[in-house]
């Protein structure tokens, strides 16, 4: 989205970690992919559905933000919207795509033994309320649900910035409380069919995103997105190693029996509840999202290059990389499935998957660039 | 995959099929063994020991779906429950030991955890096996509701002194492209540890089995289905005994 708005120099830290969560969905969505069990929800409790989701508002503070305060309410809103357009679009194509996958899967083989079990795969039964559904967001298989969330939290965006230029507070305590209320309460948005809850309950993550949003707000007033103190980065820091060591005695348990899980009988059902977004894995995610600001400055030069130049790209094109990303789970779970998921196969997967997202978003930076008025070219394009 | 399956294929590196298929139900099944590592778990059966020790009559009740029943073979006799009772007749002659089978087809461990007690606890069983969960990965339930259904259910048991096992999902190489059962069987097999009960694991299992060349899951046709799910209940019955033999040592 080409923007006359003047803006410092990127921040390329968020492109960098958004590049990154991006290959972690793609890792965890094939299941029973060896390399999950290495990426980051082995060593904390929050994974790469966290870091996208903050991500995704501190850029869209930070895009539609900026609109925002220079041109208004309305046009940014409608910049927002189409952006909101563009996902639904992209959300509608991989259900499409998925579909399709599993129709050839279900005719090409119904199964012996799963004769009654596998009837509850309804959608194929009632494919005109399928359909209706799915556009309604509320049919959503198994290994599309990230899309629908960030839909959802985008679609309010334009009133949270609008609360956060109010003040701040005014978005944050309702979001915060919001929170509190689903935590305590259960409350949950249910999901054609048998009224199953979203598997990322929107009413929760919000607070994350309105987190980063903020976040975002105080970067582009050139505020300290985080309070200054040494300490909070001492709390955090400790926080992120106590985490790490108890997934990873978790993780050493499940490979080796006799070695102690420490903590896993308090700790383990909250840092699954993946749904609501329990507070360990909120905290946990924060305390690591600070750690980070503090280790990898802003102006590091590993952040410029060669080797993170790839990362950086994917992440400045996440919604296409993201989308294909997703698809390429489903297809690579497809040749698991279907041929065989030998560790070796398994790693020539992941990486035929990861040199296809980065070769992508190559050839994307390259249309964009090449296509832009010489004049503009400089600005990069942070709406991705 | 789960990470037991995991090491397994890297302490082995290769798979090697085995012979051929199990046979009916009057001899134990053969050719359709599998690797201890899949079959034995830490956690102990002590109330099935005791029984088996004292020469006691025992009771087991089986919760679970339709695999359960048996449906895919016909009957309740070739159903898994009925050739374990089989298997544990041949080895523990003398003994009256009766498996009952309280199998309901497509229910949800919520579902399930609610009839514990009318349906298992009230038949005064030394073992309840459950097997459970593929009713929930098909649904998608909330993990975090599928789990704690089967702590609560594990937790009834054990306070009236019943050893538990779960028997987690059945594999097939084309469900798993559809189904997304990885969270539910790793919900599973943590529970397991969680709440110290045993854990079968039978996903891994068939899945050895589909590997190695013993069964076929795939592209079987209509009139062979009956035969096949006959023989893959025997050898799952047996196993099953295994693992009691094991957990009860």
């Amino acid at each position: 989205m080409a923007t006359s708005v003047a803006r410092p120099t990127r921040d390329l830290r968020l492109d960098f970690f958004r590049g990154l969560s991006l290959f972690l969905i793609f890792i965890d969505h094939i299941p029973g992919n060896v390399l999950s069990y290495f990426t980051l929800r082995s060593f904390a409790f929050s994974d790469a559905a966290e870091a996208f989701i903050f991500i995704s508002g501190f850029t869209a503070a930070i895009v539609y933000g900026t609109m925002f305060r220079q041109r208004g309410f309305l046009l940014s809103a409608a910049h927002t919207y189409r952006r909101v357009w563009q996902l639904y679009v992209a959300h509608v194509f991989l259900f499409v795509i998925f579909t399709a996958e599993v129709s050839y899967t279900l005719n090409a083989a119904d199964n012996p033994m799963y004769a009654e079990e596998m009837g509850v795969g309804d959608f194929l039964k009632e494919p005109h309320i399928a359909i209706i559904q799915a556009l309604l967001l509320r049919f959503q298989p198994t290994f599309l649900d990230i899309l629908p969330l960030y839909i959802v939290m985008l679609a309010g965006f334009p009133v949270v910035i609008a609360l956060i230029h109010r003040h701040p507070l005014s978005a944050l305590i309702p979001s915060a409380l919001l929170y509190g209320a689903v935590q305590h309460w259960s409350w949950a948005l249910h999901l054609y069919p048998d009224e199953h809850p979203w598997f990322f309950n929107p009413l929760a993550w919000q607070f994350l995103f309105v987190i980063g949003t903020l976040c975002g707000h105080s970067q582009t007033l050139g505020q300290r997105v985080l309070p200054d103190q040494i300490w909070i980065r001492w709390v955090a820091g400790a926080i992120v190693l106590f985490c790490a060591v108890i997934s990873i005695t978790w993780l050493i348990h499940s490979i080796y029996d006799p070695f102690p899980p420490v903590l896993f009988q308090v700790l383990w059902r909250p840092a699954i509840d993946k749904t609501n977004l329990s507070p360990v894995r909120l905290v946990n995610f924060l305390a690591l999202a600070i750690v980070v600001i503090s280790v990898v400055p802003r102006e590091s030069a590993f952040l410029k290059g060669a080797i993170a130049r790839p990362v950086v790209l994917c992440g400045q094109n996440s919604l296409y990389i993201f989308c294909l990303g997703i698809l390429l789970a489903v297809l690579g779970h497809f040749v698991l499935a279907e041929i065989t998921d030998r560790i070796p196969v398994q790693l020539l997967v992941n990486a035929a998957g990861v040199i296809l997202m980065i070769s992508s978003a190559f050839i994307i930076a390259w249309y964009k660039k090449a296509s832009r008025p010489p004049a503009s070219a400089a600005v990069a394009d942070s709406a991705e | 995959m789960g990470l037991k399956h995991l090491r397994y294929l890297i302490v082995l590196g290769v798979l090697l099929p085995l012979p051929a298929a199990a046979q009916g139900s009057t001899a134990p099944p053969s050719g359709c063994e599998a690797p201890a590592e899949l079959v034995q778990d830490s956690p102990q059966l002590p109330e099935v020991a005791e029984r088996l020790k004292a020469k006691q009559a025992l009771v087991i009740v089986v919760i679970g779906g339709s695999s359960t029943t048996g449906r895919a073979a016909g009957d309740g006799d070739a159903a898994y429950p009925h050739q374990l009772e089989l298997a544990l007749q041949r080895r523990h002659p003398g003994i009256g030991i009766t498996v009952l089978n309280k199998g309901v087809a497509s229910e949800t461990a919520d579902q399930m955890a609610a009839r514990m007690e009318r349906d298992a606890v009230a038949e005064n069983p030394a073992l309840v096996l459950w097997e459970v969960g593929i009713a929930d990965a098909v649904r998608a339930s909330d993990l975090d509701e599928f789990t704690a259904a089967l702590q609560a259910g594990i937790t009834q048991l054990h306070e009236h002194r019943i050893d538990a096992m779960l028997i987690d999902m059945q594999y097939s190489p084309d469900t798993t492209s559809v189904i997304n059962f990885q969270p539910y069987l790793d919900g599973l097999h943590k529970i397991g540890d969680l709440a110290n009960a045993y854990v079968f694991h039978r996903y891994d299992i068939m899945k050895y089995w589909s590997d190695a060349g013993v069964f076929r899951f795939t592209d079987v046709p209509k009139a062979d289905r009956r035969e096949l799910a006959t023989k893959v209940y025997a050898c799952l019955g047996e196993r099953l005994a295994d693992a009691i033999a094991y957990a009860a040592r």
